[in-house]
C-alpha cells in the first residue's frame, strides 16, 4: 500500500480531523459525547441524545471483527488494481462502531473474522488506519 | 384523518425519449423532447404548463428548460432528491403545488447523458485528496469503496449471511426483469435474453454481485405532467391517480457517495420499510391490494430489500419470494414490465413512474390483466419515496 498515487484522506476536516491525527500517534480514535458517554460516528459536532455540544476524541482498542465484506474484481481506479477486498470492520470496544478498510486479493474472511487496526503513512502527515486479519 | 392529497391529482401526460448507450445530443435536447411528449399526452400544451420539478443530480436547470420549451409562465420550480430516490417525491412535490394553489399543471423530468456522460455507477471523481466537508468519504475512499456497486455487494455479503439468500435469488429478479425487457422494444436489453446458466456465467463485478446484479446505465429523458384529478379527465389519454405519495428517510448521514448508510444499525433494513408503512396507511391500501409493482432496481438486491421491506414477505424471505416465480407476469407480484434500470434503462427510476402510468392505462408491453392498483418505488438506500397509482 506505498502507491504514490493512491488517495490519500483530507486530514483536517473540522468534524473528521481528529481520527487522522490520533492515526499519527498510532492510536485509533472515535468520538464520544462527553456528557453522556454515546459514541457519534461518523463523527458530527452534536449529541443529539442529551443535547450537547461537548465532544471529545477518546482512544479504543484497535481490535474489530468483520461485519460484512465484498471482493472487487472489476478495476474502478489505477490505485486499486483487482482483486481486492474491501471489509466493513465493527469495533470490539463499541459495539455498532464500524470502519472499513482494503484488503489485498481474495483473503480468507467471513462475518466474525477478527481484525486489528494498523497504521500507514499514505503521504507525509497523513496516516491512514487500516486492517488485518488477527491471528489467533 | 385522511391523507389530503388522497386521489386528488394524477399523472394526465408521460414521455420518454430513446433509451441509449450514446445520445449524441445535449441533456437539454433529451429533457425538451420528453417533456414536449408529456405535454401532448397529457393533450396539453405549453401554455398549460406553469410548474417544473427537477431531480438534485440533473445538470438541466428548472428555468433552462422553462425556455427552451417556451412555457409562458413559471409559478412554480422545484428539486428533490437524492437521486434515485427523488422521483416518486419528486411527482408528490409536484402534486402539493398543485393542490395548493401554486401552479395549475406540473412538468416532472429526469434527463441524463448517463453513459456517454458522466457514469454514477463509476462512483466517486477520486483525486489526490479526498473527502471532508460532511461528505465523510474520507473515511472510504482510500480504502478503494468507491462505487455504489462495491457499497451494495457489502449489503448483499451480509443478507445473504443472515438469511440464506442465495445468487439464484438475485437472478430471478435480473431474469424477471429481462424478460419484461425483451417484450419492449424501447428496452436497451429488448434484443438480449437472459437465463440462469447466463446469469452464473456473468462476469464477477464486486462479489457477491455479477454484471447482471447491475443496472444499465444510459442516455435519456423521462417526463410526466401532474395536475389535478378533475383537469385530468380532460386529456386524450387515461390518467393515473395518485392515491398517496410518500417521502421517508432515516434521519441518518447521507453524504459523499452514501457510503454513511454502512453505520446504520442494520444493512439490510432500508428507508423503504418506513416508507412503506406510511404510504400504506396514507392510501388505506395494504401490499396484498397491489396489482403491479415497479421497484427501484439499480442492483438485484436492491429489489430484494424492498420484497421484504414494502411487505410483500417477512424480513429475510425476499430471496425465497423471489425465486418462487412471485415476479414474472403471471405471479402474485409481477415487477418492472418495462424492464426496469436493470434491463429497460437507468433514468433513476423516473422510468419507473411513466411505466405504472402505463399499466394503470392498460398500454404496457407486458400488461398485468385488470391491474388497477400499481405500487412504484424509488431508490435507496438513501431516504426514499414511493407512491401508490390508481384508475380514476
Amino acid at each position: 500500500m506505498t502507491d504514490i498515487t493512491l488517495p490519500a484522506p483530507v486530514a483536517d476536516d473540522h468534524d473528521t480531523g481528529g481520527y487522522f491525527q490520533a492515526a499519527q500517534r498510532g492510536e485509533l480514535a472515535v468520538l464520544f459525547c462527553a456528557k453522556c458517554d454515546a459514541a457519534l460516528h461518523l463523527p458530527g459536532p452534536y449529541c443529539s441524545s442529551c443535547g450537547s455540544l461537548d465532544v471529545e476524541w477518546r482512544t479504543v482498542s484497535p481490535t474489530g471483527t468483520i461485519y460484512t465484506w465484498t471482493v472487487v474484481e472489476h478495476q474502478l481506479h489505477p490505485a486499486f488494481p483487482v482483486p481486492y477486498t474491501v471489509a466493513l470492520v465493527e469495533i470490539d470496544d463499541v459495539p455498532g462502531v464500524r470502519l472499513v478498510t482494503h484488503l489485498d486479493g481474495r483473503p480468507d474472511v467471513e462475518i466474525g473474522t477478527p481484525m486489528v487496526a494498523v497504521f500507514d503513512d499514505v503521504r507525509e502527515h497523513t496516516v491512514l488506519p487500516r486492517w488485518v486479519i488477527r491471528d489467533a | 384523518m385522511t391523507y389530503p392529497l388522497r386521489d386528488r391529482c394524477a399523472i394526465a401526460g408521460i414521455g420518454a425519449t430513446e433509451f441509449s448507450k450514446k445520445s449524441g445530443r445535449s441533456v437539454l435536447a433529451l429533457g425538451v423532447e420528453a417533456s414536449l411528449a408529456a405535454i401532448a399526452d397529457a393533450g396539453m400544451t405549453v401554455d398549460d404548463i406553469d410548474g417544473i420539478v427537477r431531480c438534485d443530480l440533473d445538470s438541466l436547470q428548472h428555468n433552462d428548460l422553462a425556455h427552451a420549451l417556451g412555457l409562458p409562465e413559471l409559478n412554480y420550480w422545484g428539486a428533490a432528491g437524492v437521486g434515485g430516490g427523488a422521483p416518486c417525491g419528486m411527482v408528490a412535490q409536484a402534486a402539493a403545488a398543485v393542490l395548493s394553489g401554486q401552479a395549475k399543471s406540473v412538468l416532472v423530468f429526469r434527463a441524463l447523458n448517463g453513459r456517454s456522460g458522466q457514469r454514477y455507477g463509476h462512483g466517486a471523481a477520486v483525486s489526490a485528496a479526498v473527502g471532508g466537508n460532511g461528505s465523510y468519504d474520507e473515511y472510504f475512499l482510500p480504502h478503494g469503496l468507491l462505487s455504489p456497486g462495491q457499497m451494495y455487494g457489502l449489503v448483499a455479503q451480509r443478507h445473504m449471511a443472515e438469511f440464506g439468500t442465495t445468487s439464484e435469488d438475485f437472478a430471478h429478479i435480473a431474469i424477471a426483469c429481462r424478460d419484461r425487457a425483451n417484450a419492449n422494444p424501447n428496452a436497451q436489453m429488448h434484443d438480449k435474453t437472459l437465463t440462469m446458466d447466463d446469469y452464473m456465467a456473468g462476469r464477477m463485478i464486486s462479489d457477491p454481485l455479477r454484471v447482471f446484479d447491475f443496472c444499465q446505465e444510459t442516455d435519456g429523458a423521462c417526463a410526466v405532467v401532474v395536475t389535478t384529478a378533475e383537469r385530468a379527465k380532460d386529456g386524450p389519454n387515461p390518467a393515473a391517480t395518485i392515491r398517496a405519495a410518500v417521502q421517508s428517510g432515516m434521519p441518518d448521514m447521507q453524504g459523499g457517495m452514501l457510503f454513511p448508510a454502512l453505520m446504520r444499525p442494520t444493512l439490510t433494513t432500508q428507508p423503504s420499510a418506513s416508507a412503506a408503512a406510511k404510504l400504506y396507511e396514507r392510501a388505506g391500501l395494504g401490499p396484498s391490494d397491489i396489482d403491479v409493482a415497479q421497484i427501484y432496481d439499480c442492483f438485484t438486491i436492491t429489489v430484494l430489500l424492498q420484497l421484504e421491506d414494502y411487505g410483500f414477505c417477512a424480513k429475510g424471505e425476499g430471496g425465497s419470494f423471489a425465486s418462487s416465480g412471485a415476479l414474472q407476469l403471471d405471479g402474485s407480484l409481477p415487477i418492472n414490465t418495462a424492464g426496469g434500470n436493470l434491463s429497460e434503462g437507468y433514468i433513476h427510476g423516473l422510468n419507473h413512474v411513466v411505466e405504472g402510468v402505463r399499466q394503470i392505462r392498460g398500454t404496457s408491453t407486458s400488461q398485468v390483466p385488470d391491474a388497477e392498483v400499481c405500487l412504484v418505488t424509488s431508490g435507496i438506500p438513501v431516504s426514499t419515496s414511493a407512491m401508490i397509482l390508481t384508475k380514476a
